[in-house]
């Protein structure tokens, strides 16, 4: 019987990029067109439709484009197709990037703010992709450790650089590169699924005091203006004023700020008088990186929770719409994600990749950046192999 | 439901638990997004974060009486009976049972295990022991995020919560129901019953003070999955 099938339906414009498309199922058939292609003139390498069942093996796929000639032509993807995902906890990450490695074959940070990282070789990330580094010690005494581990939200400059928020041009960084640093181990890899996470506990990566205190942050913060924060900065860090307890004032009482303004998806301002605080101390110690914990900022509320009263006029009315973000991928398969509360765990779906095709070698599945793709996807209860 | 049709009675179990299975797991999730997080530093293993140290417990338990979170359990008085000792009133930690042998290795250095209760009574069967104000209970579904430390080791979220820390909202008057719907009402054919969970919850840290995720690498090598 095949009445429990499911079939999804949608489209999206093509980034250039692998394209991760959410369900509430794992598909085991998908099919595309790419509606920008078949509308446009012929050309050779274009690819217009794409077609992947399970049972090719995942990241696989056939595909209908146009040869040299230029004539429309089958060809398969065996690399980079397409293929369905579940996220989990134990499936977060991307490919390990270290020395040695295709297309990445080395990388290097700067002593810089904001640090810049150079790739030998085509990085293929996009602004707001998530990266983690890995074992950045130069020598054993030397290098970035202080941010492995960190959750970093990139912004691509260039094919072979891009930059994280943070501030590494203190003496207590020195500048790392794999190609040279000691045993060549250092590493990044890609958070396949960040908004599994969001809004989460972020790490903040400066901190500005005054009347009232900006934050900035290493990915994506997600908030919006009325969202409620509170902060965990461990001493070593400076600025422990704003942690949310102890509270000398009114012992046992938690403090928090509000958001008041939104500057982009890594910095906010939040409505806390931090004037005469301790200054932020981003220039730890590279031997203090074994057991650092990192300072965090974290939702805990809203103003329609945290019995603020909001009027006209203060900084926090209207009362925070939470609607679909746009700072960052955080809608669901089941509707607009409220920040600060709980956005949806439990990814599936599947990924339409940038993979060439066996004849159609320099064409991308996904398409290129501006192509319309019209998708479908299909889960059977009943598979007769 | 009806009891005489095995079949049935017997899916229905396994759907039950399974449905009980899931919730918690979204709790994790959540949890492991969300809650603040101190990485621990009083192992030896040389990576951030550290494997557990015995300060870690006393780091994290003190950060919890300090912003007055409640315990879950109060605390075991101490019997004539050789090789046991007193238990403290105590939070609860969910770890992962990787873990286990790490927590061997610190009986000696404050670890109790669950066997040198006074009492077992109290303990759930999944406990695994007790040190300071944490009392540590083990499952495989406990979070690791694989490879994601200083060094590239498995991290494991230590979940140490407080009584009044989480909770989960029911939405539409219910929060989870197991249905059942017999074939007639199932398809044309009438061939196939419907036997189904669903979910109207959401999950939320209510006191965000009163919960830590205490993140930890392993010291041993050669156990794991």
């Amino acid at each position: 019987m095949a009445e429990y099938s499911k079939i999804a339906k949608g489209h999206f414009t093509s980034t250039g990029f692998a394209k991760a498309i959410n369900l509430p199922f794992q598909p085991d058939y998908v099919e595309f067109i790419n509606y920008t292609v078949a509308n446009s003139a012929v050309a050779s390498q274009n690819i217009a439709r794409g077609f992947w069942d399970v049972s090719m093996g995942q990241g696989f796929a056939v595909i209908e484009g146009y040869n040299a000639t230029p004539a429309l032509i089958f060809d398969t993807v065996t690399t980079n197709g397409i293929s369905s995902f579940s996220a989990g906890i134990s499936l977060q990450y991307g490919a390990v990037v270290q020395h040695g490695g295709s297309p990445v074959s080395d990388f290097s940070i700067s002593k810089a703010s904001p640090a810049v990282v150079t790739t030998v070789g085509n990085h293929g990330l996009q602004t707001g992709d998530v990266i983690v580094f890995q074992n950045l010690a130069e020598t054993s005494t030397t290098g970035m450790n202080q941010i492995a581990g960190i959750p970093f939200m990139i912004t691509r400059t260039a094919a072979t650089t891009f930059t994280i928020n943070w501030d590494t041009s203190g003496s207590n960084y020195t500048a790392f590169n794999t190609a040279t640093s000691t045993g060549n181990i250092g590493s990044y890899k890609k958070v396949l699924f960040p908004n599994i996470y969001f809004p989460g506990e972020i790490v903040v990566s400066a901190v500005t005091t005054g009347t009232t205190t900006t934050i900035s942050t290493a990915s994506q913060h997600n908030y919006v203006v009325g969202q409620e924060v509170g902060f965990r900065i461990p001493g070593v860090w400076g600025t422990t004023q704003l942690n949310e307890l102890p509270n000398n004032t009114i012992p046992g009482s938690p403090i928090y700020g509000y958001v008041i303004s939104v500057t982009d998806a890594q910095n906010f301002v939040v409505n806390i008088n931090s004037t005469g605080f301790t200054a932020f101390n981003v220039n730890q110690p590279f031997v203090s990186a074994v057991g650092l914990t990192f300072p965090q900022v974290i939702a805990a509320g809203d103003v329609n929770t945290g019995g603020v009263q909001i009027s006209s006029g203060s900084p926090l009315y209207p009362s925070p719409q939470f609607s679909f973000a746009t700072l960052n991928d955080s809608s669901t398969i089941n509707g607009p994600a409220i920040q600060g509360a709980f956005v949806n765990n439990t990814r599936q779906g599947f990924i339409i990749g940038a993979g060439a095709g066996t004849v159609l070698t320099t064409g991308s599945l996904v398409g290129a950046a501006g192509n319309v793709i019209y998708w479908r996807a299909f889960l059977s209860d009943l598979a007769v192999n | 439901m009806q009891d005489q049709e095995g079949v049935l009675a017997w899916v229905s179990e396994r759907l039950a638990v399974a449905m009980r299975q899931a919730e918690d797991l979204i709790l994790r999730d959540y949890i492991v997004s969300a809650a603040s997080q101190i990485n621990a530093g009083g192992g030896s293993n040389g990576d951030n974060p550290t494997n557990l140290g015995i300060s870690d417990f006393s780091l994290v338990a003190t950060t919890l009486d300090t912003n007055n979170a409640y315990k879950f359990m109060s605390g075991i008085e101490g019997m004539d009976r050789f090789g046991t000792g007193p238990v403290r009133s105590a939070y609860f930690m969910l770890s992962s049972t990787e873990l286990q042998t790490d927590f061997d290795g610190l009986v000696g250095s404050g670890f109790k295990s669950q066997w040198d209760y006074p009492t077992n009574t109290s303990a759930l069967p999944s406990e695994y022991g007790s040190v300071f104000n944490i009392r540590v209970l083990t499952s495989s579904e406990a979070p690791v995020a694989r490879g994601a430390s200083k060094n590239g080791n498995d991290v494991y979220y230590n979940t140490v919560v407080g009584k009044q820390a989480i909770t989960h909202i029911n939405q539409d008057g219910y929060s989870m129901n197991l249905i059942y719907r017999d074939p007639y009402y199932s398809g044309m054919l009438a061939q196939n019953a419907t036997l189904a969970v669903k979910f109207a919850q959401a999950q939320a840290i209510t006191q965000d003070t009163a919960i830590r995720n205490l993140l930890s690498t392993r010291l041993s090598s050669g156990v794991g999955p």
